[in-house]
C-alpha cells in the first residue's frame, strides 16, 4: 500500500475516532478527557494532510515547525475548552 | 502534492517547500484566519459555557462527520490525481480531479441541508453567540470550498501537473481548515 492511500486510511480511521470519542461524554467519560481526545486527534490529521496531502515529508524541517505551531495552538485550544471545568 | 517535479536542488529553506512558495502563504494566512476565529469561539464560550453546550446540541454531528470522511476522500483523490498527471496519465487524473470535484458537491449539500435543516428549527445567526460563530467560521469554511471546486475544475482543464499541484494545495487547504474547524465546532461540548 502506498503511503498516501495508507494516509487516507488514517484520516478516516481518525475522523471516526474522534466521533466516537465526543460520544463518549454521554457514557459518564469526564470532558476534560474526551476534550483531549478529539484534540490530539485533531492534531494528529493535520500532521497527516500536511505531511502527505501538501507534501511536508519532502520538507522535514518544515514539517516539524508545523507540526510544533498545529501542537501549541492545539494546547491553547485545549486551555480555553478546560477553563470552564477548572474554575467551576 | 504527493510528489513535486524534478528542479534544482534547493538553496534555503523556502526552497525546500514543496509547490508554489505563494500556495504556502495562502496556506498558512487562512490558517491564521481560521485559527483566530476558533480561538475566539472559545474565548467567548467562557463567558457562557452551559448555553454553549445547549446550542451545540442543535448540531448534526453525524451529518458533520459524514462530511469529513467526504473531504478527507475528495483530498485523497486530489492528490493521487498529481501523481497520475506526473506519470503521464492525462485522462485518469481528470477523472480523479473531477471525482474530487463531485465530494466538495456533496460536502456542500450535506452542510446545505444541515442550514435549512437550523433554518426550519428558526435558528439564525443572533439566536446565541454560539451560532454566530457556527455560521460564520462554517459559512466562510464552505465560500472555501466552492472557490476550491472552481480551482478544481479550472485545472482539470489546464492540466499540467504544476497547475494540479496548486489547485489541489488549495483543495488540500480547505480539508486542513476543516480538520480543525470539525472537532472544535462540534464536537468539544
Amino acid at each position: 500500500m502506498n503511503p498516501l492511500t495508507r494516509a487516507w486510511l488514517a484520516l478516516l480511521l481518525l475522523s471516526g475516532g474522534s466521533t466516537v470519542i465526543a460520544a463518549l461524554v454521554s457514557q459518564g467519560v469526564a470532558p476534560a478527557t474526551v476534550g483531549v481526545g478529539i484534540l490530539l486527534f485533531s492534531w494528529m490529521k493535520a500532521r497527516v494532510i500536511l505531511s502527505r496531502y501538501l507534501g511536508l515529508w519532502q520538507a522535514p524541517s518544515w514539517r516539524r515547525g508545523f507540526n510544533l505551531v498545529l501542537g501549541i495552538y492545539c494546547l491553547l485550544l485545549l486551555g480555553l475548552y478546560l477553563i470552564p471545568a477548572v474554575t467551576t | 502534492m504527493a510528489r513535486t517535479p524534478a528542479r534544482a536542488e534547493p538553496h534555503g529553506a523556502l526552497d525546500e517547500l514543496p509547490g508554489e512558495l505563494l500556495m504556502w502563504v495562502l496556506i498558512i494566512s487562512e490558517l491564521l484566519v481560521f485559527g483566530a476565529g476558533l480561538a475566539a469561539f472559545l474565548g467567548v464560550r467562557l463567558t457562557d459555557p452551559s448555553g454553549f453546550a445547549e446550542a451545540q446540541d442543535h448540531l448534526h454531528r453525524t451529518g458533520a462527520a459524514l462530511n469529513t470522511l467526504v473531504l478527507v476522500t475528495s483530498g485523497f483523490l486530489a492528490a493521487r490525481a498529481l501523481g497520475l498527471r506526473q506519470v503521464g496519465r492525462r485522462a485518469l487524473a481528470r477523472w480523479h480531479l473531477g471525482a474530487a470535484m463531485l465530494l466538495g458537491v456533496v460536502f456542500l449539500w450535506i452542510k446545505g441541508a444541515e442550514y435549512a435543516d437550523k433554518a426550519a428549527q428558526g435558528i439564525g445567526i443572533e439566536t446565541h453567540p454560539f451560532f454566530m460563530f457556527y455560521y460564520l467560521l462554517t459559512g466562510f469554511h464552505a465560500a472555501h470550498v466552492i472557490a476550491g471546486i472552481v480551482v478544481l475544475g479550472l485545472v482539470a482543464i489546464w492540466d499540467d501537473a504544476h497547475n494540479i499541484e496548486v489547485g489541489a494545495a488549495f483543495w488540500h487547504m480547505v480539508d486542513l481548515v476543516w480538520v480543525l474547524l470539525f472537532p472544535v465546532i462540534y464536537l468539544l461540548a
